[in-house]
């Protein structure tokens, strides 16, 4: 038959006719050239006369565009008007593209739900991290210039402690030699009873200079500071509040300024209220009092426990600060050679100091959602460029429109940053909620933690990456769909095969890259997992189950003496020890996890004591316990016995048990029992205390450190450090009996405040919060960017598997099973995977030395977690391609032959 | 008679009645495009003819002016077709059309002596 269409068209031409129109009139015209062609045949005429019949109704052709002319209207060419700023053009381009891109996402909901949630994810997480980030790393401290504030610690590198507590006296020597600080404040931790005005309650505070306020640039929000004279002993009393307690203990009354509190037995004058946001060191510091050295306590070199903060003059550097402190450092060196040998200065910024811990982590996070946004994009990205293969006809009209490429590029871009904007706005919202997540389980003890918020700062990095976003996962599909062949796609049914092996090829190359990116977070988060569990395990030598503990501190003025302290604890492990479910109960100064001071010098008998001016004292951290203390936290004796009532009294003569580590380093050949050490130089012979037991070393500081010299001291002896906490181990749940131990110790004393009740598994639990914290957003995370991975990869199969239905079917047609149906898919997927896989692993060895900090008892490379995750991925990625392919194997070959 | 396709007069005549002919025709069913130049020609004992050039500009102008409305139907075993109906505007012009012309071959029969037809 003859092509009438073409006939028409060719008369048609010249009128610049829409295409929809144009293509109407053609059909509606040859088919009357057909009808009339077929009505000729139908009459008798031959082939030739039929053909001329119809030919003759397009005569006068002429006459037709004539006509037509006069009825139709010509498309409209953009007019180009010369001098035309380019701009206007393209703002109105960009307000048509907005509207375009509205209406295409409005018609493809399901698709458009799936990427913005998608997108919102990936937006949301960075945005909720960055909040975090922006809080604590980046905000400026809340004090005047904060960069000039910094801390000065004693360097003892030479026994791990680079940045250890001063002595008050190098403190005092360090602020009067100095030239390079504006002021220096020392502090000191002290916690108070709280009498008097309801129940007794303990409070955190710390002893300060009275300068501290000033010299951190804060005035209290209501009252004042100290003034210098209160800093001196034997000055009044007085006390500064925290807004926190001033709201939770007086009820927001500014009438408390003026009032007179008792602190552990002491009236103290409250002067001043700070204001709501600010802390100092940290939150847990409710109350401030002047430290008001003695003289004794300000030239004491041997006890390490002050903290010191200082404010640079103006000009003066870290660097002249660090030199400074150095050349007095050394001169006290020689001037006190027995205990400041090895002692050096160290000056570190005070932002560093609060933060420095969390630091890696947050980046790493940080690092790790810029990871998930990525699979976000390259997930839409498929999408779109599916949805571009759909498509082609519109851009086959546009292009014939007179649409120019770059024209294209940016009608795409403009939906895609459309399709981001919306991500955008919801991931903030996820975002807000987030954050308040977030801050639920981020440990207390990071500075600023309350203060996190989605601020300004937030909003402009959610609208920037918002952008980068949508240009990143736009310009695969924009790129793709300006690049294919006119003519073919135009053509009915044509289908530009070359086009779609090109999607084919990005789209294998996304799925590659969600593959790597995801690896490298699985093996980030494996290898977190792994530390945790690790450290979870480590033996520390204590029992934690079963035990409970609280804080029991008697009060100074109430217990002045040792004896007091002695009948009261006595007092009380026996009435709790009688107690039903209690299988034993001991008291002492610090219980594992929670504090890393008290150490002191000792020397052991026999051995040559330091050379004075070459070296000093061995130090061992000190412990006073209880006898019942070793059975009730289940630290093994390995040698000799414990303490014992009755028997190591105060009168008797004074015993030690020391630590394994303890033994082996003071006396290697392994005869520890019945040696003697004396804490400092003993001034006459009765001061040696013989060692009468051996136990095992327990991780007393730090659950990932090794254990560190440990020496216990029966509290019965030893009046130096009065116990502060009371472990009571249990036959059941620990927690069920708090409330009857409380209520024991009041039947002692009444008064007696009993803080922090916890078990010993939270004790365990809260000193590896932030390794817990970054664990699970890192798992969180992985796991986010697996699932996305997988979606991806079940996206790009199943579209693979949609376009090469035909083939599918020719293939079972001559006789292929549906086993190798399953195959041919599979492997296609495993290919891609396995790309994926080998480039994640280089990347993961790159990535993963950043978190070397983080890891506990694992390599950054460790090849079990490497593999394991590898298979896992794999086994993902399989599943993920194997749905599709079963879908595809089950095509009925007939079907699937006359697809089109 | 013979064919006056050529035919000046015969080409204004056509040109002022062709209006009135296509709404006629459309007034009681749509049809499509072939369908009304058939009944054109065959009604017309073959002295009126439309051919595609002239017919199809006359129906996109009725249609662009609102008085037909055109249509695609789809029947079975068949090309989708056209289909053209009158619309509420186009009974009007048509009445009036009627009305003009039937005064016009009045007029021209008493000045001529052709009978009334």
């Amino acid at each position: 038959m003859p092509d009438w269409q073409d006939e028409v068209r060719r008369r048609l031409s010249g009128l610049r006719l829409s295409p929809t129109r144009e293509t109407e009139i053609v059909e509606e015209l040859s088919q009357h050239l057909e009808d009339r062609h077929a009505q000729a045949l139908r009459g008798g005429a031959s082939a030739e006369e039929a053909y001329r019949a119809a030919l003759q109704e397009l005569t006068e052709s002429d006459l037709l565009a004539q006509g037509l002319r006069r009825v139709e209207r010509p498309v409209r060419l953009e007019p180009v008007v010369p001098g035309t700023p380019r701009r206007f053009g393209m703002l109105g381009d960009l307000k048509h593209d907005l509207r375009y891109g509205v209406r295409m996402l409005w018609k493809n909901p399901g698709f458009t739900a799936v990427a913005v949630i998608a997108l919102a994810l990936g937006i949301g997480a960075n945005s909720a991290i960055f909040s975090v980030v922006n809080t604590v790393l980046l905000s400026p401290l809340p004090y005047n210039e904060p960069e000039r504030l910094v801390m000065v610690w004693e360097d003892d590198t030479k026994h791990g402690y680079p940045n250890d507590t001063p002595a008050a006296a190098n403190y005092v020597n360090w602020r009067e030699q100095n030239n390079v600080f504006e002021g220096m404040a020392a502090l000191a931790d002290q916690s108070y009873n709280l009498t008097g005005s309801g129940d007794p309650e303990r409070i955190d505070g710390k002893r300060v200079n009275a300068n501290l306020f000033g010299l951190l640039g804060v005035a209290p929000l209501h009252g004042r500071a100290f003034a210098a004279e209160e800093d001196r002993p034997g000055a009044n009393k007085v006390v500064i509040l925290s807004h926190a307690l001033w709201q939770r203990r007086f009820g927001s009354d500014t009438g408390v300024v003026g009032q007179t509190l008792t602190l552990n037995g002491e009236g103290h004058t409250v002067v001043g209220v700070m204001p709501a946001d600010f802390q100092f060191p940290d939150r847990q510091a409710e109350m401030w009092v002047p430290i008001a050295f003695t003289q004794q306590e300000a030239a004491n070199r041997g006890r390490h426990y002050l903290e010191v903060v200082a404010r640079l003059k103006q000009g003066v550097s870290l660097e002249q600060a660090r030199a400074e402190m150095s050349t007095i450092a050394a001169r006290l060196q020689q001037q006190f050679p027995e205990q400041n040998t090895d002692l050096g200065a160290s000056v570190e910024p005070l932002h560093e100091h609060l933060v420095g811990d969390i630091r890696p982590a947050l980046l790493v996070l940080l690092g790790a959602v810029g990871l998930v946004l990525l699979i976000s994009c390259a997930n839409v990205a498929n999408l779109l460029l599916a949805r571009a293969a759909v498509r082609q006809k519109e851009i086959a009209l546009r292009t014939a429109l007179g649409a120019s490429r770059m024209r294209l590029i940016r009608q795409f871009l403009t939906e895609s940053v459309l399709l981001a904007a919306f991500g955008g706005v919801l991931g903030l919202l996820l975002a807000v909620w987030g954050v308040t997540l977030l801050k639920t389980f981020i440990p207390e003890n990071i500075s600023q933690v309350k203060a996190i918020t989605v601020d300004t700062r937030v909003l402009v990095f959610t609208v920037l990456v918002t952008l980068l976003t949508g240009l990143i996962f736009g310009l695969a599909p924009a790129a793709q769909a300006s690049k294919f062949n006119l003519n073919e796609t135009l053509k009915e049914g044509g289908r530009d095969a070359a086009a779609a092996r090109g999607g084919n090829f990005v789209r294998g190359l996304l799925v590659v890259a969600e593959v790597a990116i995801s690896l490298v977070l699985l093996v980030g988060a494996g290898l977190l997992i792994n530390s945790f569990l690790r450290l979870r395990s480590v033996d520390p030598g204590f029992r934690t189950d079963n035990l409970l503990t609280m804080n029991v501190v008697l009060p100074q003025q109430k217990y002045p003496d040792h004896a007091r302290r002695t009948a009261f604890y006595t007092d009380m492990i026996r009435r709790v020890e009688a107690l039903p479910g209690v299988r034993s109960a001991a008291v002492t100064n610090w219980i594992p996890l929670v504090y890393q001071g008290d150490s002191i010098g000792v020397t052991v008998e026999g051995q040559p004591a330091p050379v004075p001016g070459q070296g000093k004292l061995p130090i061992v951290t000190t412990r006073v316990v209880s006898p019942q203390y070793f059975d009730t936290m289940g630290i093994r004796l390995l040698q000799g016995r414990g303490f014992e009532d009755g028997r190591d009294r105060v009168d008797s003569p004074c015993v030690v048990v020391v630590g394994e580590g303890v033994a082996r380093r003071f006396w290697p050949e392994g005869a520890a029992l019945g040696k003697r050490v004396v804490p400092g130089t003993p001034d006459n012979p009765d001061d040696w205390c013989e060692v009468v037991g051996v136990v095992r070393d327990v991780r007393q500081l730090d659950l990932a450190a090794d254990p560190k010299p440990l020496m216990y001291f029966t509290n019965a002896q030893a009046g130096f450090f009065a116990p502060r906490y009371l472990v009571v181990s249990t036959e059941g749940e620990p927690s069920a009996l708090a409330g009857t131990v409380r209520k024991t110790v009041w039947e002692v004393d009444k008064d007696q405040p009993v803080s922090n009740v916890n078990t010993m598994e939270g004790v365990l639990s809260e000193s590896i919060a932030r390794q817990r914290f970054s664990t699970l957003l890192l798992g969180i995370f992985a796991g986010l960017a697996m699932i996305l991975a997988a979606v991806g990869i079940y996206g790009v199969m199943s579209y693979s598997m949609a376009q090469r239905t035909r083939e599918i079917g020719i293939r079972m047609a001559l006789g292929a099973q549906k086993r190798d149906v399953l195959m041919l898919a599979v492997g296609q997927g495993l290919k891609l995977v396995a790309i994926g896989v080998a480039l994640g692993l280089v990347g993961a060895f790159a990535l993963t030395r950043v978190m070397t900090s983080l890891l506990y008892g694992v390599s950054a490379t460790d090849p079990a977690t490497l593999v394991t995750i590898s298979l896992i991925l794999v086994a993902v990625a399989l599943l993920a391609s194997y749905i599709p392919a079963r879908r595809a194997a089950k095509v009925d070959p007939l079907i699937a032959l006359r697809y089109e | 008679m013979p064919y006056i396709g050529s035919d000046i007069l015969a080409r204004e005549l056509k040109k002022g009645s062709a209006e009135l002919l296509i709404l006629s025709l459309v007034e009681d069913q749509p049809r499509h495009g072939y369908d009304i130049g058939n009944l054109i020609e065959q009604r017309s004992g073959g002295v009126l003819r439309f051919n595609v050039a002239s017919l199809y500009p006359l129906l996109y102008r009725l249609e662009s002016r609102g008085w037909i409305q055109g249509r695609w139907v789809e029947q079975p075993g068949q090309r989708r077709r056209r289909y053209y109906k009158l619309t509420a505007a186009g009974k009007k012009v048509l009445a009036a059309q009627r009305n003009t012309w039937r005064e016009f071959v009045e007029a021209i029969g008493r000045i001529t002596g052709i009978e009334n037809a």
